[in-house]
């Protein structure tokens, strides 16, 4: 057994590289309380972690689509989705289904309108799903301004329920990770994702109806936004203008700090959870120490740059 | 010698009479502007509801010309700096500034006064002399909700202060408000500290990260819009309920309705009016019609208690802030903050 081998294998697993940090952090935080609490810890640290990853899957099947691949509609998407969902469940337990099938229309018209702006207008990705987000921003304004409905109860103990601790969320969010890995991995769909990041014109003359997959990935990055947005909205009680505010960079950052390439065409859905946790437990490590808020955010900025320059330790070794 | 009096007489009451007889009319062919810089809040939504409902009654009443209201898009003070110069451009006469930063805008500001525009700024105020602030004080609001703590925990208690976004100039003088109240009250000890940044959620994102180190907590002082967030934090982690202290907000004070009626919860809330808009607008209007003011004007706050819980939620529209209708009168009453 030697050592540069067993170094390549995990150079080769990048996703191991944001468990070890998540970890890391973990046992920071349990080491400077002694302990205590780190059940309730773990369990929370679940919870917003789900929410993360179901953004970040969407986002990562948009950035492996290739270089300037990148949906940035998601938080405004997100607030949308939660006022439309809560409006239509008017929080009865009966107009659970119609809520969810409202906000996985929304998400399909989200997605085909970003396509559209992309593909007919010929509008760079960025700026056409930001501007998107204005328009989505100022509808959930103009729809939402006074939505503060309680989510049904069935669906607030569904968001918030646990099972020996394990948040139902992130038992689904779990599961769901697992298909997101099979239909990249193993379909037809997500082999013809990879080829288009990798190199567009080739795969377009290999025969990948290229288009087609563009369209289905934006298309699916806003339905799962759409449906992180009315789970967050369940699990806090209520939908808010400013909830998806925080889920712009952070759908970017468990992409990238999970291993996946910013460049296209190589993905990691494990390392969205690693990537997921440790951003959560990151702010929670901080925050038990005490740190102020500007210590904090330099932190947390040199962690993160720490941590993605040791994913990409990868790419010295693709070489390409 | 009879008649000079006489024409002195008139003469002087005539003078007299002139500001009085214009006192309606001057301002009727004027126009304000109200530059505003983010309206994804609900705090934010009441401000500019209040701004539209004042002014379209005072519109309509012949007092003013005319007074829209422009948000900028993104938040940043490059672009509320253009939008100024824009309004100075399109020829207002007075401009009411709810400021993305107190002094990114300052350049922008001076030119406004400089083509003799009166420049009002409310709520995210601006530090260039020349125009007008109207703030709350911020901290006091702080000190006030640790006055009530200290009320209500005489024995001591252990408090979690959630703070908001950091870097914005209120959160640093609500901040001092509670420290000023920490070291005035010793029996009151700060456990811990997050920053929830006036979002529901992302208070209980940050108070559910910190819970788990932290020791039993009494009371938990907010800032406003994070109060909700924070109980249910609480109520996930399956904790025994603090006492929180609100910021007026509708699913707030919901809540705390709730919580009374079940188990006979007490708190206490504080927080600006965000009817503060109306207010900058007569401020602005009088200032056309000629009146004078000092620079720096105080907006009272609004509490709410345990006695005026019921009757400040009574009519209070689902999603919105307790606020209070101002009127032109209130004006006169506006006091300057005492020299620090």
């Amino acid at each position: 057994m030697n050592l540069p081998i067993a170094l390549n294998r995990i150079r080769s697993k990048p996703w191991l590289w944001s468990f070890l940090a998540a970890l890391l952090v973990w046992l920071a935080t349990l080491g400077f309380t002694g302990g205590e609490g780190a059940a309730a810890l773990t369990s929370s640290a679940l919870s917003f972690s789900a929410f993360f990853v179901i953004v970040g899957v969407g986002q990562m099947f948009v950035i492996t689509t290739g270089p300037g691949n990148i949906d940035l509609s998601i938080p405004a998407n997100i607030a949308l989705s939660a006022a439309v969902g809560m409006k239509l469940m008017d929080s009865q337990n009966s107009l659970i289904a119609l809520g969810l099938a409202g906000v996985l229309g929304i998400g399909v018209l989200v997605g085909c309108a970003n396509y559209g702006l992309i593909r007919l207008l010929r509008i760079p990705p960025i700026i056409a799903t930001l501007s998107a987000s204005f328009l989505l921003q100022s509808m959930a304004i103009a729809y939402g301004r006074s939505v503060r409905i309680a989510p049904p109860e069935l669906f607030y103990q569904f968001s918030t329920g646990r099972w020996l601790g394990i948040p139902y969320l992130a038992l689904a969010v779990a599961l769901f990770t697992v298909l997101a890995g099979y239909l990249l991995t193993r379909t037809r769909y997500g082999r013809w994702t990879l080829a288009i990041g990798q190199n567009m014109r080739a795969a377009e003359l290999a025969g990948v109806r290229v288009e087609r997959v563009r369209w289905a990935t934006y298309v699916l990055s806003a339905v799962f936004a759409s449906v992180c947005g009315v789970l967050l909205a369940g699990f806090s009680g209520g939908a808010s203008l400013s909830m998806g505010e925080e889920y712009l960079l952070a759908s970017i950052a468990v992409v990238v700090i999970g291993g996946t390439s910013v460049a296209g065409g190589f993905s990691n859905v494990p390392g969205l959870w690693g990537a997921a946790l440790f951003l959560y437990l990151l702010v929670s490590m901080l925050n038990t120490f005490g740190a102020s808020a500007g210590v904090r955010l330099i932190l947390t900025g040199v962690i993160i740059i720490a941590v993605i320059a040791a994913v990409s330790g990868r790419k010295t070794l693709r070489s390409l | 010698m009879e008649r000079h009096t006489l024409r002195c007489a008139l003469l002087s009451t005539a003078l007299l009479i002139t500001p009085f007889m214009h006192a309606q009319a001057d301002t009727a062919d004027k126009t304000i502007a109200l530059s505003n810089n983010y309206a994804g809040n609900s705090w934010r939504q009441s401000m500019l509801n209040s701004w539209q409902q004042t002014t379209e009654q005072a519109v309509k009443d012949g007092v003013i010309a005319g007074a829209d209201s422009f948000t900028t898009a993104e938040n940043q003070a490059t672009e509320q700096a253009a939008q100024i110069q824009n309004l100075i451009l399109q020829g207002y006469n007075a401009i009411v500034i709810n400021a993305a930063s107190p002094t990114a805008l300052n350049g922008a500001v001076k030119q406004a006064c400089d083509a003799g525009i009166v420049v009002v700024s409310f709520d995210g105020i601006v530090t260039e002399p020349c125009a007008y602030r109207i703030s709350m004080d911020f901290k006091q609001s702080g000190l006030d909700g640790m006055d009530y703590l200290a009320k209500r925990f005489p024995d001591g208690a252990n408090v979690l202060e959630v703070r908001g976004l950091a870097g914005v100039s209120v959160d640093g003088m609500i901040h001092s408000g509670v420290v000023a109240g920490a070291s005035k009250h010793p029996q009151l000890k700060v456990v811990g500290s997050v920053n929830g940044n006036w979002s529901q959620t992302a208070a209980q994102k940050a108070v559910a990260g910190i819970l788990p180190s932290l020791p039993k907590i009494d009371a938990v002082v907010t800032q406003g819009d994070d109060g909700f967030g924070v109980a249910q934090a609480f109520t996930a982690a399956g904790r025994p309920l603090p006492v929180i202290i609100f910021g007026n907000r509708e699913e707030e004070l919901a809540w705390w309705k709730k919580q009374k009626d079940a188990n006979g919860y007490q708190s206490f809330s504080i927080s600006s009016a965000p009817s503060i808009s109306s207010l900058s607008f007569w401020v602005a209007q009088q200032l056309l019609d000629g009146k004078q003011l000092p620079h720096d004007l105080l907006s009272p706050a609004i509490s709410v208690t345990q006695d005026t819980l019921e009757s400040s939620l009574k009519g209070l529209e689902k999603g919105g802030i307790v606020s209070q209708v101002y009127s032109v009168d209130d004006v006169a009453q506006l006091k300057s903050p005492a020299p620090q």
